[in-house]
C-alpha cells in the first residue's frame, strides 16, 4: 500500500468517495443483472402476458373484433369439456406423483442413511437415467409394452394369450401414460428427499435410540417428520411438470390417455382457437404458479443440483 | 447399534434398491439388445445378430442432419445460458441490492412453467414480432429453460469462494474485469463446465418447446418424435439411441467425477 502517509482526508471527502463508490457499485450491479433479467422479461414474461391478453380477448388472431371479455373464461368454468379434462389430468398426475414419491422414498433413505461406501456414486447411478433422452426412454417402453413387445411376447410364449391378441390396455391407455411418467420422474424425485435425509442431524436419531425408542418409533417420530419438506418438494417437482404433459400422451396415450396439455397444444395448432387455448394455458399457469407459491418454503432449489 | 435400519431392514433395502436399478436400466438395456437384432421391427422373438443398423444410420442423412441441428442449438443455447448464468450468479452471491428475493425467484421461475404453455407463448411472441422461426428462435427458448439450472449450479460454487480473495485482488489494483478473469473465473471453472453440460443436455433433448418454435428445420428430438409416431426406420433410430445414451451417460459421469476431483483439490488447499 502507500508508503508515504497521506494527508488526513476530511470527513466530507470520505463520505463523498463512499457515495460515489456506492453509486458506481449500484450501477455495476444493475449492469451485471440486466442481461439475464431482460432476457427473461423479453422472452418469458412478455410472451406469457400476451397469452393473458388473448385469454380475455384483448388480442385476437383475426384483428377487427377487439373487445375485452371474460366470456372465454366463463365458458371454461361452466360446462366446457376442458374443465373435466383438467380434473382427469390432475388425477393422473396425482397418481404418478404419489407413486413416484412412495417408491423413491426408500431409495432416498437407503442412499442417505444406510449406505456407507460410495454413496455419491450410487446417487449418480440413480439419477443418471433422468439426464438421458426422455424420448428414448419412451421408445424403450413402447418396445416393452407394444403389441409384439416384451410383455405380450411373454404371454404368447406362456400361451396365456393367443398370438395376435395383445393385452388391450398395455399400450395407448391412461395406464401406459402413468407408468411411463412415473418411470421418467422417479430418479429426479429421489433427489430432494435424499438431500432432506442427508442433512438430518444424526445425533437426534442416536438420542432417540438411547432413550429407548425402537427403530420404527425413531423413524415415524423423528426421521419422517424431518424429511417432510423434502417429500413435499419432491411431490411438487413431479406434479407440476406432469400435469401439463403433452408429449407422453401423444406417444403412448392414444385417445384414452389424452391430457389437458394436449388440448392446449391442439387449440393452438389444428384447433385454431387461440382465445380458448389462451384461457386453458393461463389457467394451467395459475394452478402451477399457485402451487409453487403455496409450497415455496419447502422447495429448496439447491436440492435440484444436489450440491 | 445402527439406528437407521436393522440387519434385516438393511438387507431388504438392498434388495429393493437392486430391483429399482433393474427397473431403471432394463428398458435402456432392452434398446441396446434390439440395436443388434436383425429383425426390422423391435419385437420378440429376437432374430439374428447384426451391425446393419449402425452401418445404415451413417447413410441416413435426415437423422445425421437432425443430430447436427441439435448440436448447433444445444451449443448456442448453453453458451448464452452459461454467460447469463455467470452474471446472475455473481450478482446474487456478491452484491446486495433491493428486491433481491424477488429477482432470485423471478430468475428461477422457468423451472416451474409447463413447457407447453411456454412453447405456445413464445410462438405467439415471435409471430407478433414477425420473427421468422428458425434454430435461433429455439435457442432463445432453450436459454430461458436452462438459465435457472446454470444459476443453481454456479451459486453454491461461488458461495464457497471467499470474497476476500477477490477483495485482495482489487486492493492490489486489479480492475473488476481483471479480478474476474484471474481470480473468480479459474475458481468457478469446474462449475461452469457442469453448468454448460447440464444446459447442453437439456437443450439437446428438448422437444416440447422446440416443436412450437422451430419452423421447418428438424432437431434430433423432433426427428425422434416423428419416428416414434410413424416409424419407418425404427432399428436405425434405436441404434442412434444407444449411441446417444452411452455418450450422454459417459459425459455425465466424466463431468461429475472431474468436478468432484477439482473441488476436492480446491478444498484441500
Amino acid at each position: 500500500m502507500a508508503v508515504q502517509a497521506p494527508s488526513a482526508p476530511t470527513v466530507e471527502a470520505v463520505e463523498g468517495v463512499r457515495v460515489v463508490a456506492g453509486r458506481r457499485r449500484g450501477l455495476v450491479t444493475l449492469g451485471l443483472l440486466s442481461p439475464p433479467v431482460s432476457w427473461l422479461v423479453l422472452f418469458f414474461l412478455v410472451p406469457v402476458a400476451i397469452v393473458g391478453a388473448y385469454s380475455v380477448g384483448a388480442l385476437q388472431f383475426f384483428p377487427g373484433d377487439l373487445q375485452l371479455s371474460f366470456a372465454n373464461w366463463l365458458h371454461f368454468f361452466h360446462g366446457s369439456i376442458y374443465l373435466s379434462l383438467f380434473w382427469k389430468s390432475v388425477r393422473m398426475s396425482l397418481t404418478v406423483s404419489v407413486a413416484a414419491v412412495v417408491l423413491a422414498y426408500p431409495i432416498a433413505y437407503f442412499l442417505a442413511l444406510v449406505v456407507r461406501k460410495r454413496k455419491y456414486v450410487l446417487l449418480l447411478v440413480t439419477i443418471a437415467p433422468f439426464l438421458t433422452s426422455y424420448l428414448l426412454r419412451i421408445l424403450a417402453w413402447k418396445v416393452i409394452l407394444g403389441d409384439e413387445g416384451l410383455v405380450n411376447s411373454f404371454f404368447y410364449w406362456l400361451h396365456l394369450r393367443s398370438t395376435g391378441h395383445p393385452i388391450p390396455w398395455l399400450l395407448y391407455s391412461q395406464f401406459t401414460v402413468m407408468v411411463v411418467l412415473a418411470y421418467a420422474w422417479i430418479p429426479f424425485v429421489a433427489l430432494p428427499m435424499f438431500v432432506a435425509l442427508e442433512n438430518l442431524d444424526q445425533a437426534l436419531l442416536e438420542g432417540a435410540s438411547d432413550l429407548g425408542a425402537t427403530r420404527w418409533q425413531t423413524f415415524w417420530r423423528i426421521t419422517f417428520p424431518l424429511s417432510v419438506p423434502g417429500v413435499i418438494a419432491a411431490f411438487v417437482f413431479v406434479f407440476i411438470p406432469t400435469i401439463g404433459e403433452f408429449v407422453t400422451p401423444l406417444l403412448v396415450g392414444g385417445t384414452k390417455g389424452f391430457m389437458y396439455g394436449n388440448a392446449i397444444a391442439d387449440l393452438f395448432g389444428p384447433g385454431f382457437d387461440w382465445n380458448t387455448g389462451a384461457v386453458l394455458a393461463l389457467f394451467l399457469l395459475l394452478v402451477t404458479g399457485g402451487l409453487t407459491v403455496l409450497f415455496a418454503r419447502f422447495l429448496q432449489w439447491r436440492s435440484v443440483t444436489a450440491d | 447399534m445402527d439406528v437407521s435400519t436393522s440387519k434385516n431392514g438393511r438387507r431388504m433395502m438392498k434388495v429393493f434398491f437392486t430391483l429399482f436399478l433393474v427397473f431403471l436400466y432394463a428398458p435402456v438395456l432392452l434398446l441396446l439388445i434390439f440395436s443388434f437384432n436383425s429383425g426390422t421391427s423391435p419385437s420378440f422373438p429376437l432374430q439374428g445378430f447384426t451391425f446393419r443398423w449402425y452401418r445404415e444410420l451413417l447413410a441416413n442423412h435426415d437423422l445425421l442432419g437432425a443430430l447436427a441441428t441439435s448440436a448447433k442449438v444445444a451449443s448456442g443455447s448453453s453458451l448464452v445460458s452459461v454467460a447469463l448464468g455467470v452474471l446472475a450468479a455473481i450478482v446474487l452471491v456478491r452484491r446486495r441490492f433491493i428486491a433481491k428475493p424477488l429477482v432470485t425467484s423471478f430468475l428461477l421461475t422457468p423451472l416451474v412453467i409447463p413447457y407447453v404453455v411456454f412453447g405456445i407463448s413464445l410462438l405467439i411472441l415471435f409471430q407478433a414480432l414477425h420473427v421468422p422461426l428458425s434454430i435461433l428462435t429455439v435457442i432463445v427458448g432453450h436459454v430461458v429453460l436452462s438459465l435457472p439450472y446454470t444459476i443453481l449450479v454456479l451459486v453454491p460454487r461461488l458461495e464457497r469462494i471467499e470474497a476476500s480473495l477477490e477483495e485482495a485482488a482489487k486492493d492490489l489494483g486489479a480492475s473488476g474485469w481483471r479480478t474476474f478473469r484471474s481470480i473468480t473465473l479459474p475458481l468457478i471453472l469446474p462449475a461452469i463446465v457442469s453448468a454448460f453440460m447440464i444446459a447442453f443436455t437439456l437443450s439437446f433433448d428438448e422437444y416440447a418447446v422446440a416443436s412450437f418454435v422451430i419452423g421447418r428445420q428438424v432437431t434430433y428430438p423432433i426427428y425422434l418424435f416423428s419416428q416414434l409416431r410413424f416409424p419407418t426406420r425404427l432399428p436405425q433410430v434405436i441404434a442412434v439411441a444407444v449411441i446417444v445414451m452411452t455418450a450422454s451417460l459417459l459425459v455425465i459421469l466424466a463431468t461429475e467425477i472431474s468436478r468432484r476431483i477439482a473441488e476436492r483439490r480446491l478444498g484441500a488447499e
